[in-house]
């Protein structure tokens, strides 16, 4: 990732100086597709946040959900009160559900599944190569393979918070970045580091790990993406409002009767708006993140 | 090489989430079946219409109040999903008291997941209960399930659209129009209709759902047909009678209204809807004396509406401790109980002493085609002319029924062959039975 | 170390997935207090040739074909158009490139809901509304989600508007890795830019484009959330036109307690994800060696 980054600036820095006018002029075009792509891009954006802050009548009424001068933040409160008791579940619960499931996921699998990667790439133990052997075989089981079986066989743990958590956390695709990415580490480091009488943990945790933050960036936001958004398994396991996340309340609550098409698009705000926020802090390690684990892949 | 600190954030991120995840089953006290011993009863219920869900939680509320030995604690779970939910959930996770559809009953019994209510419920109220939902609460001879009301499913009309269409609204089951009138009077009307389309079918609830099978079985059972009989499907819900009324309907399609806002027939946009009693109360406040209910049309059998809704029954997770069960269940089918849920969904009230003091029903009073249809029920095995109001079959393969029907209901609306899906459902239902044995239970 | 990851997988990807195979040859259904029943491999042959069954599901698996032989290719090659044209840094491009990674962060059901509303049928949706105000009322409205020849592919729509931004991020890591001599080389040699993009570009990020089709392939032999969000609640899909192989397993097991034939189909959808998988990784290994 340093490599991108270095290669960026200078070209910013060279090439208008080169040839400016020309470049200029050669840029509307260039402006006008980025323009016109981005207003395409956005315009569901746009729809879903007119929809939230325009009344019930005109939600559905083609144009007129743009009409600002009839804006107003009644479907945000209006969405408040209505998830608001124990039998439909609270507005803040919902997000703390999501929220809960997908941090634990998220740094419970990089912890596991580096060290797993570790042991892979580094350790001598017995059943190293078959388990390796098995994880490449895993990377290929999508989730949505084993979802009934598992609905099934976990039948009993329906409506807690583990179930939605502790699945997920052992993740064949993290091992295979992780471990991609130790191999790439010189192997040097850690002999030196034995040298100087790290045992493999300290070695692992005091060099690799530090060494490893590409990686752990992009499996953490691969994790994350998934997790946040995650709805069949949720759909299948739990019916207690008070644990169910977010991406399936909201179709819980689009389904419900008359439709209340504008809280429900507030909701989509509230749903997303953290997400953004992160989206906007990190956005060189997302953007990153998601292209390494492609090198990786 | 980046500065190797970072882990720490990160662990604290990951212990707020651990104290967080901990946090929220301490305090989340999810439906772990019946923790009846304590007094606490878990109750299950569907929302779908908001209004029916909002007098369902003010009257836990009430009984909770009213006395202090039981604690009803309620979780309203999206109709949508509701009876597969409660397929999924085993015996011993299941709350105490829950709500069920009617059809859906049986199935439920044949699981285990019901207990038969003779003791539970005291019999003042078994035997208040009006014969519909006498009828759809038995199966085995055993009363499996209670309900409040009954439900009426009907054709509602704009009278000021009505009348500018110059077509005059029948108000008895005898007046039903002929499907031929229905059609003709569809075209005029969506002359009339601002929306430019005469009816609202009710497409947005889904036909795929129960709803679907629910709205178009008094469609086939008017034209001589029915789903089942003797737990067999060929040659049955395939039928040419069935074939032809389906084409009729879907032939509708181009005088339907989507209606995704959820209130086109209210804001006048339509002068007709095809639906039920639960939408009588914004109907009426919208429309007020234009409001006009009319029976479903007559395909050649006599017209025909559905009956059988939403009833509740206890849970094995309740033995040792039914008494608290059963007395929420009899707060719930007290006479005044009864009102205030029918005052949300205007049901036909479920007990005799009830429909007696309704506003609603009687002679001359605005619902009146609900509760005289249901005087002449009969069930699904045999629809003869005379009946009208007509139960969903009482079987525990009935979830295989209604999913099969219903995906085959969304093609026929999509435009599919309607001889080829209804061939195709049939076959689907009869190797379902054919796979457990006919569900013969015991 | 490397132990609780390993028990965790065996306990939810290895266990299920056996299990998956010794369900599929019972009739086992969710709350049945009565035991399971032997049945061969009645499901499998139900669900490839019995022709009720098979149909729903071999049109499930040519929705999923479909889907992918669209996506695929249109997805790749807008994602690479959109690097293109976010890869120079020109003034304010940045705000570019967030925005067209933004819909990635929408879970898909909330994807499905918008879009939902976008494409509702009549003159109420958005998308209706603005065909006929930009083609003066030319254009009669769409019963998009309804028909049978619009559904499947409003879905692809919806899901590329929201899946784009993923590839083309991944797109851009490679594309700014081509060595920008080669670029020179190609100018001085008054290539023009389609030459350059044929002889410079493409090769340049050819394992990158392979990872992308394979990967979006894979996504979309995986298709569900959308589908079940708007084919049930009211979304008003047509889902004859519609149903995916994922949709056919969970239906069966959820709306019809049919744990055995939704275990088969579960079987049968992951070896069509590995044949798959190993004939795009084998031609395009061959084409590169």
């Amino acid at each position: 990732m340093t490599q991108t980054q270095a290669q960026t600036p200078t070209r910013v820095a060279t090439k208008p100086r080169k040839i400016s006018r020309r470049t200029l002029a050669s840029r509307v075009p260039h402006y006008v597709a980025l323009l016109v792509t981005g207003v395409l891009f956005l315009a569901p954006v746009a729809y879903m946040i007119a929809a939230s802050l325009a009344p019930a009548s005109d939600t559905l009424a083609g144009f007129a959900v743009f009409d600002v001068t009839q804006w107003g933040f009644h479907n945000y409160s209006g969405v408040a009160s209505s998830l608001s008791t124990d039998s439909t579940g609270h507005l803040w619960r919902f997000f703390a559900v999501s929220f809960t499931v997908t941090v634990a996921v998220v740094g419970l699998g990089l912890i596991v599944n580096s060290m797993a990667a570790y042991a892979l790439s580094r350790l001598t133990w017995r059943g190293r190569g078959q388990a390796l052997f098995v994880i490449l075989l895993l990377l290929i089981v999508p989730f949505e393979a084993v979802a009934v079986p598992m609905f099934y066989l976990y039948n009993d743990a329906r409506n807690t918070l583990w179930i939605q958590i502790v699945p997920f956390i052992g993740n064949a695709l993290s091992i295979f970045i992780f471990y991609s990415f130790f191999n790439g580490i010189p192997r040097s480091i850690d002999e030196a580091a034995r040298m100087d009488g790290a045992n493999p943990w300290g070695i692992f945790w005091r060099i690799i790990a530090p060494m490893s933050k590409p990686a752990y960036a992009s499996v953490a936001i691969l994790t994350f993406l998934t997790q946040w958004g995650s709805f069949l398994w949720p759909v299948l396991m739990i019916s207690d409002p008070n644990l169910r996340p977010l991406p399936l309340q909201i179709s819980v609550f689009a389904g419900q009767l008359p439709p209340a098409w504008g809280q429900v698009m507030a909701f989509g705000v509230l749903l997303v708006l953290p997400v953004i926020v992160v989206f906007l802090i990190f956005q060189r390690w997302f953007i990153e993140g998601v292209a390494s684990s492609a090198v990786k892949g | 090489m980046l500065a190797p600190q970072r882990s720490r954030p990160l662990a604290v991120t990951i212990g707020a989430g651990l104290s967080l995840a901990l946090m929220l089953s301490a305090c989340s006290g999810s439906p772990e079946g019946g923790d009846s011993a304590d007094g606490t009863i878990d109750v299950w219920a569907h929302s779908g219409q908001a209004s029916e869900a909002a007098a369902l939680e003010t009257l836990v509320k009430e009984f909770n109040s009213s006395q202090d030995d039981v604690t009803a604690k309620l979780t309203l779970i999206p109709e949508a999903d509701y009876t597969s939910t409660i397929q999924a959930t085993s015996p011993d996770e299941l709350p105490d008291v829950m709500e069920m559809d009617a059809p859906t009953m049986a199935a439920f019994a044949y699981d285990r997941k019901l207990i038969p209510l003779e003791d539970v419920v005291s019999s003042e109220t078994l035997d208040n209960r009006i014969s519909g939902v006498k009828e759809s609460g038995t199966y085995n001879d055993a009363t499996y399930a209670v309900g409040l009301f009954d439900v009426g499913l009907g054709l509602w009309g704009n009278k000021t659209l009505l009348a500018e269409a110059g077509i005059e609204a029948p108000t008895t089951a005898d007046e039903a129009w002929t499907v031929e009138e229905f059609r003709t009077n569809l075209a005029k009307l969506a002359e009339v209709s601002p929306s430019g389309k005469a009816i609202d079918l009710g497409e947005a609830n889904g036909f795929a759902a129960e709803w679907g099978t629910f709205t178009t079985t008094p469609n086939i059972w008017s034209a001589g047909g029915t789903l089942m009989k003797d737990g067999k499907a060929d040659g049955v819900l395939n039928s040419q009678e069935n074939v032809d009324a389906l084409e009729e309907w879907a032939s509708w399609k181009e005088f339907a209204d989507p209606n995704t806002s959820g209130s086109a027939f209210p804001d006048g946009q339509t002068a007709l809807t095809w639906t039920g009693n639960w939408m009588y109360p914004t109907f009426s406040e919208a429309l007020g004396d234009d409001l006009a209910l009319m029976p479903l049309p007559d395909f050649g059998n006599g017209t025909k509406a559905g009956h059988g809704s939403w009833q509740w029954g206890v849970t094995p997770a309740a033995e040792g401790n039914t008494e608290a069960a059963g007395s929420f269940l009899d707060f719930l089918l007290t006479d005044e109980s009864i009102a205030a849920m029918v005052e949300a969904n205007a049901a036909v009230p479920g007990s005799t002493t009830a429909l007696e003091q309704s506003e609603l029903y009687g002679p001359g009073k605005p619902l009146e085609l609900f509760a005289t249809n249901l005087e002449s029920a009969c069930s699904s095995d045999d629809v003869s002319a005379d009946c009208i109001a007509v139960a969903r079959p009482v079987t525990p393969g009935y979830p295989t029924v209604t999913s099969s029907f219903g995906s085959a209901l969304l093609a026929i609306w999509g435009g599919a062959d309607v001889q080829g899906e209804l061939d195709s459902a049939a076959r689907a239902i009869d190797s379902d039975f054919s796979d457990n044995n006919g569900y013969q239970d015991e | 170390m490397a132990s609780p990851a390993l028990l965790l997988l065996a306990l939810f990807v290895a266990v299920p997935f056996v299990a998956a195979i010794w369900f599929s040859l019972h009739n086992v259904r969710l709350g049945d207090p009565r035991a399971p029943s032997f049945m061969g491999i009645t499901q499998y042959v139900r669900i490839l040739t019995d022709p009720d069954v098979s149909r729903q599901f071999i049109d499930a698996l040519l929705h999923n074909l479909i889907f992918a032989a669209v996506v695929v290719p249109v997805q790749t090659a807008l994602a690479l158009s959109l690097a293109l044209l976010v890869k120079k840094s020109i003034p304010g491009v940045g705000i570019f490139r967030s925005l067209y990674f933004l819909p990635v962060v929408f879970p898909i059901a909330l994807v499905a809901i918008i879009w939902r509303l976008i494409l509702a049928r009549g003159d109420q949706g958005l998308l209706n509304s603005a065909l006929s105000f930009f083609s003066g009322g030319a254009f009669g409205s769409q019963d998009w989600l309804g028909s049978e020849l619009t559904a499947l592919a409003s879905v692809i729509v919806l899901s590329i508007w929201q899946g784009c931004g993923f590839q083309m991020v991944i797109l851009l890591a490679a594309l700014q890795q081509v060595p920008a001599e080669l670029y020179e080389a190609a100018e001085l040699d008054r290539a023009s830019a389609w030459q350059r993009f044929v002889h410079v570009t493409v090769p340049g990020i050819k394992p990158t484009l392979v990872f992308v089709a394979l990967y979006t392939m894979i996504l979309s032999l995986r298709v569900f959330d959308q589908i079940y969000v708007l084919a049930k609640s009211g979304g008003g899909l047509n889902e004859g036109a519609t149903r995916t192989v994922m949709y056919e397993a969970v239906t069966a097991a959820f709306d019809e307690n049919n744990i055995g034939r939704a275990s088969a189909i579960s079987v049968v959808f992951f070896v069509i994800v590995v044949i798959l998988s190993v004939i795009q990784r084998r031609a395009t290994s061959e084409k590169e060696s």
